[in-house]
This record gives structure tokens, sequence and C-alpha cells, in this order.
């Protein structure tokens, strides 16, 4: 299983190149998602809800983006630890803290959403009897955009670590090599 | 992690005997299934049976399990001919335990494989550990048309105990099912 390198385009730059976030939060949101990962053999697929109380301030963002900077993978981890709880993600019976949650229009009508968890949310393959370790893939990384309606689709790294490096200056690596797609994701009606 | 009944597979030990037929090597395809509350996840395999083990090699590793347990019947196990093999994605697996039973509407086929296939379940953070679950086992019933279904333990531990005398531990929560099972007629 090899570990891929993902671009931060998918995340962390985003805020990063961009920092405005939405001129007004629409915090707090909750989305339900179709998580859906295939291989050489077959595929699996899971709901997920994802609910964000509120947004990364600009502050906290700059800390965090910081961290990774000067410190690195363990840094940035240290510092998302010790961030306010803004959100969660749940699986089926287990939850796990959303610690940073940017968002920001794209085009007319869409949005980008993206968050990280403080915890890693599956390992992906790590079933195989020949899997890698899963130590140092220590947070899960999601992405989406969604459309005026509350539609839309993304990706999602479930277990995964944050490097700089690359072209944009950070990077992602997830532990199986290879995101879930997010076929679809709704945002809920009700806040 | 589950307790499957031994009638499951491997207690052959009080059962009927296995199938005087002796047929020539046989293949089968079909999709191994699991679900829970929000998730579903399943794969194609292939199950190729050269030849059922003779009743002296079954015999051979029942008396392992019994006298010395799992780790004796996993050494009892790899120590026995190929029988088959189990195929799913780019992996191979070899079946050392293959045994076939008639009933009165088609056949019950049982293997076991010299090495776990899939620990489901191992990518959530903090599951149990892998170690102990050395085999897979599977059950399948067939139908004389060649259809069928049937369950597996894509890792498991075969264990001496319960009612039968022989328990097989799951790895998985949650039972894996083996659907759209059919022959392939060569």
């Amino acid at each position: 299983m090899s570990v891929r390198a993902l671009t931060v385009s998918l995340l962390l730059a985003v805020p990063l190149a961009l920092a405005a976030q939405a001129p007004k939060s629409p915090a707090p949101e909750s989305f339900r998602a179709n998580g859906q990962i295939t291989g050489v053999a077959g595929g699996a697929a899971s709901e997920m809800v994802f609910k964000i109380d509120k947004y990364t301030a600009d502050a906290d963002h700059d800390a965090l983006v910081k961290a990774l900077k000067d410190g690195g993978n363990a840094a940035f981890l240290a510092a998302l630890k010790k961030a306010p709880k803004v959100g969660a993600l749940t699986v089926g019976q287990r939850s796990i803290d959303i610690r940073w949650a940017r968002t920001r229009p794209e085009g007319s009508d869409h949005r980008r959403v993206a968050f990280v968890t403080d915890q890693p949310a599956y390992f992906a393959g790590a079933g195989a009897a020949d899997a890698k370790p899963t130590a140092g893939y220590d947070l899960a990384v999601v992405e989406f955009t969604i459309d005026s309606v509350g539609l839309g689709s993304g990706t999602m790294a479930p277990a995964a670590k944050v490097k700089p490096g690359g072209p944009t200056g950070v990077e992602v690596d997830d532990y199986s090599g290879k995101r879930i797609t997010l076929t679809t994701v709704t945002r809920s009606l009700a806040k | 992690m589950a307790i499957l009944a031994a009638a499951l597979v491997v207690a052959s030990a009080g059962a009927a005997p296995q199938s005087k037929k002796k047929g020539g090597a046989e293949t089968f395809n079909g999709k191994a299934r699991v679900q829970t509350g929000t998730a579903v996840a399943d794969a194609s395999f292939t199950i190729q049976i050269d030849q059922y083990t003779p009743e002296k090699d079954l015999k051979a590793m029942e008396s392992a399990l019994q006298s010395g347990g799992s780790a004796a019947f996993v050494a009892a196990l790899k120590k026995a001919p190929v029988a088959g093999h189990f195929k799913t994605g780019d992996k191979t697996f070899a079946i050392r335990w293959a045994r076939q039973r008639e009933t009165p509407k088609g056949r019950v086929i049982s293997i076991v494989t010299d090495a776990p296939v899939y620990f489901v379940g191992a990518g959530i953070p903090g599951a149990q550990s892998k170690a102990g679950f050395d085999v897979a086992v599977a059950q399948m019933t067939i139908d004389t048309a060649g259809i069928g279904d049937g369950s597996m333990a894509l890792a498991a531990k075969v264990k001496p105990g319960g009612e039968g005398g022989v328990e097989i531990q799951d790895y998985a929560t949650e039972p894996v099912k083996l659907v759209s099972i059919m022959r392939v007629i060569s």
C-alpha cells in the first residue's frame, strides 16, 4: 500500500491562499454524506454526518498554519488538539471531534467546506494481513463543495498526516493512498 | 468478535462423513458481503477446489485441534496438502481443508485457508489485535444446480470447545455473508 501525497489545494491551502472565509458564517450547520471507496476486488460504502457548530476563526487558523510550517505534522497535531472543538464527524456509533473547519464561497452559488478532525476516522486497508502500521496517521481530512441548494460532493482522507511541502506548502498523506469519495453530501435543513 | 457455531465448518467430528463422490476440480464464484447499520462492503471471490481433503487428513487435523488446541491445528493445517485456492482481488490464499457433505438439496462445502484473508473491522482506530486469527473459514450451501450461498470468517481462530467440540472465533463482529455463489461450468 502506498502513501500518496495529496496537494493541499485539497484543504489547508484553500484558506492559506484565500484567507477570508464567507462573510456571513452559515454555522451551525450539518451535512449527511455517503462515502465510497473501491479496490481491485470490490468496494465499501458508509454514511456519515458532519456537524459544524462554528467555523474556525482566523486567529486560530493562523496559529495552526504557523504550527505546521514551523514544526511539521507533530506541531500541527499538538496545536490542533489544543484548538477548540468546532464540530463532530459521526460514523455509526462513533463520533470524533472536528477542531479546524473553514468555508469559503466558490463561484456564484457554491461553497467549499473543509475540516480536520483530531483523530483518524478509519484506516482503509488496515484489515489486510500485510497492512502497514497505522502509527502517525492521527487525523482525518474532509473537503467538499456544496451548492446553494445544499447538495454537493467531495473527498475524504480518513486517516492522514499533514506536512509542509509541495507546490502549495502543505501536503496531506493519506494512509490508504486512496481517498474516499463523498458521492453525495446533503446539507440538513434543520440546524 | 463472534463465536460461530462449530457446525459452521470444521466440526466434522460427529457429523456425517464426507461425500464419497470424487468428482474433479471445481470452481465457484461469488460475492462476500458485510453490512453494519451505516456501512456495507462487498468483494468478489473465487474458490477453486482441486481436490477435497482425504478423510485421514481431516481426522489428523481434528486430532491436532483436540489435543493441542488452536496452535496445533494451525500447524497441522499448514502441513496438509493444498486442496485449492481462495482468490479475491489480486490476492490468493491456499486452501488446506476442503470438505463436502451431501444434503437432500445438494451439498455443504467447507474450506479453511492457511492464512487470514482480511480482518474486518481492523481499520477502526483502537481495533483488537490480529494475533491468533491465523486462518479463514467458509461454508457454502450449494444446490444441485450449482447455485448457493454461505458465510465466512475472513480471519478466524479455531478452538476446541462448544457442543460440537469445535468453535470458530471470528475476528469480525459482523458476519460476512457469501452471496450469489455459482459453480463455474467448465
